[in-house]
């Protein structure tokens, strides 16, 4: 606050709801007592009870009777709240006690001017919550619009704070609440406003309101592991309570959760009338395109509230996407009539458009909220951060700065900016049609592979699709992952390894995670195919179908890319565990459980193949052409590829066992699967030998006698197991440990064989591709170690000796294009000796025919080390041969 | 005490065996104590690596060279490392080295540091940075290399620091206390082929420090770990190290000119008797030096005028370098 002020014991409202309290006979206090424990435990039928009998026998007692005002309206039955506060009120003309929460009643049910006169009563009376009705008044004010006078009432608060030498709970949290609409105009309120709801919480631990204000005042800031522990610390106490239900969905929601829907749901169960919660739920309905429902959980919310701005800003944003021009513009109406500088209702639009993937669209519709509000930080915010997302660099930094210069609290915004300042230690690259924009350290070594693959991708996507994306394309590329993360949502902690805004690609770098871990190109050309998908679809193509073309994309890319059959996937498909491809969206947006999104991205690319070999390839481009034009998944299944969507969860489920049916069965013993295929069996010999169908008992036998250096025994059970389920290529599968066994049994070329398969299956197997080269090269096969060790650069670019060993490969070769590439990959990974690196690359240009780099290398080498007898020589053959020969 | 006293015995019937010509570089290693088996190994095993590297492959001769090892188990270990054997070398070696020699102190084990001040472990009492600070004074005049490739280590720059020493550490203070790898790519840089950035066919201390730097940085990174040892070097005398040393500022001009091989290029390279190598070596040298001197006025020149004058430097340079290798007998 702006000013500390004295504590006396006691405050007068204290005083008078304690006179309140003495007034009563001990019973009646006792059964007060017992119906407040009961609301504030969640008991709230039984506290109904309670407080109805105590209002029944002192139908004067104010405070029992708004304990059950305070019940009923915490339930949702607001018309049997209003028509008890109105009753006392009628009953007690000279007490102003029940005005305030009559008011409270009326404004969740959208009576704004019955509400304001009953607030008013409760000022003019001196009730002992006037305060608060002195707060709801302003509030009302500022949702009408009228911020400028609602903002002197909060003003004022303040005044109230610093003359009063004590104040309860109650009116702390009033007080708090006020500064924090302050916050708008100076932001070291927000502050203030935390401290006087920490004050109020610790005079009086019951008062969940000021604790649940403290938990959107965390969530509004984006700090939300503060949040979630506020919410939680209510429902330690309450688990009914439907307020922080809704809060700790919202935090789950924040967090990449699945279980927002379900908490939502369950405050929505203790309270249907919970209007905040209505329009949240249609939020989430929204993001995964579930529009119509989405419209009818509005209706509800309004159907209690017509007046609710935020129901009508969801409204207006499911019209919007909906491309229900006339609608929309009638809801715009309705919400900028109730209040003209709701610049809220454009904020949300942006906010859902972005969460929907319309990314020029947020920008629009940022720009009009800021063009309503001038002190919209959260419209600041949306419109920097979308503007980034398509590319406009400056003036998306340009509107963070002025959101963080109004709201320095939002953790998105600074994190942002902070990213910001990290990407000008970043160079760019430019090729045909994209800039290509990675750490310095890293720029010279990945733009060697990233921009001519991207190219490749360009090149081969644009005549798929018939369609080509506007360039350039920018791609970022991150060394670290938590930088990634905050430009893809603002925060640190995404489990993903790229996205696309269409126009903007971001991803990590192979540098960003450990060694072999990730197909970084593979993720490259999935990002680059997600631009074309977007752009072909105006950004409406829902997130299963596009992630499931850009898995399909990756497969047709290049030999042993993108995603593959895993026994997890199978054994998710047996026990019913995949969602059918009606229900995919879920699996991306909410999943059920955390293997259920890599399942999915799986699932949606088999969903692909088979519409393209059932209907063609143009059937997918096609598809993408109906989103465009507006079309529901269940309308572009029937206009494309004239199926019914049921229709096609029956005709995929039966693709899958017809595909699958054998491996399927061969996993009949696997009940729980981990990532490498594996499941604790009792007795693993016992297992195999009575299980000769059983590839997770097969496995487990060649895994075992294998770790037991018992390679020619393992070998059988290990091929079994390959012959059971061989489009399994994972960390270990058959595969890679029969290649292990046969290195073992000194058969080179079986074990050539099995890594061959195996990385033509999987290419994102670092390890694989290293020993297969080395076998390949002791076998005197250089062009084949060439290409394998060749592939390997796009799982993991940064480790030198094997850009050396390509190098003198393909120099053996004659592919000096590669042989150059490769030695300037290890100048670009700073080796020590960098003489004799530039020696090495003078004579790849050598080799290739390019003198004149040849000479520009040689001198670079001898420039370092004067004396280095070879570059010398070099320099001299170069010199005196003539030019022609 | 006696026992002491015997191995400085020994080491001066060594030293004063060694031809004078090529008595110009001495080695003292000194293994620490390990603690687990795997240290013990590792330290041993990098301790034998650069004695081996030092005596075979650049040609310091045997008797100028000492390793006393935590658990000495034979040659090349000359004893145990205690601090009394160590003081004990140390003192003897002040008292024969010649007055230009090179002296080379390589500690390879674990360190700490108690108060800012450093130390190093070994069997029995520890030795500090302190008790080398007074070794140290007994080599007014030679060349002195003091390489501490401990943990914790960063204290022996303060402690060491003076004219005529460089000291090289594993870490920039007594805080960086865990595990070390830079002592395995520094014995790496004299004992394989890579560290010789400048191609004269000898590794400069200041060019092991730098490949130890580099790959210690690689291997981190690689490792995907954040780096939690930066070593030191110090050849300025103003007990301040450099975690990257410059041979045209500050510390690395002095490293930069000291090698574990004592002999010089040209005096390695000459042929008794053939008067036309010396006017072509005087030509290398100045060619040498003006290219040295045309790399400092890089930044002033235009690109194209550097790089013309660059080659033509180094093609003349090259011509009289393959000159040399002709009359030499070498391979063009």
């Amino acid at each position: 606050m702006k000013t500390t002020r004295a504590r006396s014991t006691l405050a007068l409202a204290c005083i008078a709801a304690l006179t309140a309290m003495v007034a009563q006979p001990a019973g009646a206090q006792n059964d007060l007592a017992a119906a407040r424990a009961a609301y504030l435990a969640g008991r709230y039928d039984d506290a109904i009870a309670r407080f109805s009998r105590l209002a029944e026998r002192q139908p004067e007692a104010a405070v029992s009777v708004r304990g059950l005002v305070q019940t009923l309206t915490e339930v949702g039955r607001y018309d049997r709240a209003t028509r008890v506060a109105r009753r006392f009120v009628e009953q007690n003309p000279t007490s102003s006690e029940l005005w305030n929460a009559l008011g409270e009643t009326l404004v969740l049910q959208g009576r704004r001017e019955d509400a304001e006169a009953a607030f008013a009563k409760a000022v003019a009376g001196g009730a002992s919550d006037s305060l608060t009705a002195r707060l709801n008044l302003a509030v009302l004010r500022y949702r009408q619009g009228d911020v400028a006078r609602a903002l002197r009432q909060f003003d004022s608060f303040i005044d109230v704070y610093n003359r009063s030498t004590e104040l309860t709970s109650t009116q702390l949290t009033a007080v708090a609440t006020a500064v924090r609409y302050l916050g708008v105009a100076d932001w070291q309120l927000y502050e203030d406003a935390l401290r006087a709801y920490d004050e109020a919480s610790a005079a009086d631990r019951d008062n969940f309101d000021a604790q649940l204000l403290v938990g959107d005042l965390f969530l509004e800031k984006y700090e939300g592991t503060e949040a979630r522990q506020t919410f939680d610390a209510i429902l330690a106490r309450n688990p009914q309570h439907p307020r922080a239900l809704l809060g700790l969905a919202r935090t789950r929601r924040f967090a990449g959760g699945s279980e927002a829907m379900a908490l939502v749901e369950r405050s929505l169960e203790v309270n249907p009338s919970l209007v905040p919660a209505r329009v949240f739920r249609a939020s989430l309905l929204i993001e995964v395109d579930a529009y119509d429902e989405a419209a009818q959980e509005i209706d509800r919310a309004l159907a209690v509230d017509p007046t609710s701005l935020e129901a009508l800003a969801v409204l207006g944003a499911i019209e919007f996407l909906r491309g229900d021009a006339e609608g929309f513009w009638e809801t715009r109406r309705r919400a900028l009539a109730l209040n003209p500088r709701f610049a809220e209702f454009y904020n949300t639009l942006a906010e859902l458009s972005a969460r929907n993937r319309l990314y020029h669209e947020a920008v629009r519709l940022a720009s009009q909220a800021v063009g309503m509000d001038s002190t919209s930080w959260r419209g600041f915010g949306l419109l920097g951060i979308n503007q980034l997302r398509i590319g406009s660099m400056r003036d998306g930094r340009a509107n963070l700065e002025t959101a963080f210069r109004g709201n320095p609290y939002d953790a998105w915004t600074k994190n942002t900016l902070d990213l910001l300042d990290t990407l000008e230690q970043y160079e760019e690259r430019a090729t045909r049609r994209f800039r290509l924009v990675i750490d310095a350290k890293e720029a010279d070594l990945l733009s060697l592979y990233a921009g001519e693959l991207a190219e490749d991708a360009y090149e081969r996507l644009a005549a798929r699709y018939d369609y080509s994306p506007p360039a350039p394309v920018r791609i970022e590329i991150y060394p670290h992952h938590a930088d990634f993360s905050v430009r893809t949502v603002g925060l640190v902690g995404l489990g993903a390894l790229g996205v696309s805004f269409g126009p903007v690609v971001a991803m990590d770098s192979p540098s960003a995670r450990p060694a072999g871990s990730f197909h970084w190109g593979s993720t490259l050309w999935h990002e680059i195919a997600h631009t074309f998908h977007l752009g072909m679809s105006n950004h409406k193509v829902p997130r299963w179908f596009t992630e499931g073309l850009a898995v399909f994309e990756e497969r047709r890319a290049r030999t042993g890319w993108g995603d593959n059959v895993t026994p997890g996937f199978l054994v998710a498909y047996r026990d019913g565990r995949l969602l059918p491809v009606s229900e995919l969206n879920n699996g991306f947006m909410r999943p059920a459980y955390p293997e259920q999104l890599g399942f999915s991205y799986y699932e949606a690319s088999l969903v692909c193949e088979l519409i393209e070999r059932d209907h063609g390839p143009d059937a997918l481009r096609r598809m993408l052409l109906a989103y465009r034009d507006g079309q529901s998944t269940d309308q572009v299944f029937r206009s494309v590829i004239a199926t019914r969507l049921d229709d096609f969860d029956d005709h995929f489920d039966r693709y899958l066992r017809e595909r699958f049916g054998d491996a399927i069965a061969a996993l009949r013993s696997a009940a729980s699967v981990d990532e490498h295929g594996t499941a604790s069996r009792p007795n693993i010999a016992r297992g195999a030998s009575g299980n000769p169908d059983d590839y997770v008992a097969q496995l487990s036998m060649g895994r075992s006698l294998l770790d037991q250096g018992r390679a020619s025994e393992a070998v059988p059970f290990l091929e079994r197991a390959k012959e059971l389920f061989p489009e399994y290529a994972g960390p270990a599968a058959p595969y890679w440990l029969l290649a292990a066994a046969y290195r073992t049994l000194g058969n080179t070329q079986r074990a050539v064989s099995e890594l061959r398969t195996l990385t033509e299956i999987n290419a994102g197997h670092y390890e694989a591709h290293l020993a297969l080269a080395e076998l390949l090269e002791a076998a005197g096969d250089h062009r084949g170690a060439a290409g394998v060790l060749d592939r390997a650069q796009y799982v993991y670019p940064l480790d030198m000796g094997v850009h050396r060993r390509l190098a003198a490969l393909v120099a053996e070769t004659g592919d000096w294009g590669l042989a150059i590439r490769e030695r300037r990959a290890v100048l670009a990974l700073g080796p020590v000796d960098q003489a004799d690196a530039w020696y090495q690359l003078a004579r790849a240009y050598l080799g290739g025919g390019d003198r004149a780099g040849a000479r520009r290398a040689v001198l670079r080498a001898l420039e370092i080390a004067p004396g280095f007898a070879d570059a010398q020589d070099l320099l001299l053959e170069l010199h005196d041969v003539p030019k022609n020969e | 005490m006696t026992r002491s006293l015997g191995i400085a015995a020994l080491l001066l019937i060594a030293l004063v065996l060694v031809p004078r010509a090529v008595a110009q570089t001495y080695l003292v290693v000194v293994g620490g104590i390990g603690g687990e088996p795997r240290y013990s190994r590792a330290f041993d095993e990098w301790c034998t690596t650069l004695v081996a590297a030092a005596g075979e492959r650049l040609g310091v001769p045997q008797g100028q060279i000492v390793y006393l090892a935590a658990a000495p188990a034979g040659p090349p270990a000359t004893d145990t490392s205690t601090k009394a054997n160590v003081e004990s070398v140390l003192t003897a070696l002040a008292g024969r080295a010649e007055a230009d020699a090179s002296v080379f102190i390589v500690l390879v084990g674990h360190g700490s540091a108690v108060g800012g001040a450093s130390r190093f472990h070994l069997p029995g009492p520890d030795i500090t940075a302190q008790n080398f600070a007074a070794l140290l004074d007994g080599f007014p005049t030679q060349q002195v290399v003091f390489v501490a490739l401990s943990s914790a280590s960063g204290g022996f720059v303060q402690a060491l620091s003076g004219e005529r020493r460089t000291i090289i550490t594993a870490t920039r203070s007594g805080f960086e206390r865990n595990e070390t790898v830079f002592p395995e790519y520094f014995v790496e840089a004299f004992a394989a082929t890579g560290a010789d950035t400048d191609k004269d066919e000898r590794v400069s201390v200041l060019e092991a420090f730098n490949y130890a730097r580099r790959e210690v940085r690689r291997s981190y990174e690689s490792n995907g770990q954040l780096l939690t040892e930066h070593a030191l070097l110090d050849d300025n005398g103003d007990r301040e190290g450099s975690t990257e040393p410059d041979a045209q500022a500050g510390d690395g001009a002095v490293a930069s000119q000291l090698f574990l091989l004592g002999t010089p290029r040209v005096a390695a390279a000459t042929v008794p008797g053939d008067s036309a190598l010396v006017p072509l070596y005087e030509e290398r040298t100045r060619l040498e030096r003006a290219v040295a001197e045309l790399r400092t006025r890089k930044e002033r020149m235009t690109s194209e005028a550097y790089e013309r004058e660059l080659e033509r430097l180094l093609l003349a340079l090259a011509r009289v370098s393959r000159a040399i290798r002709e009359r030499e007998g070498g391979p063009r």
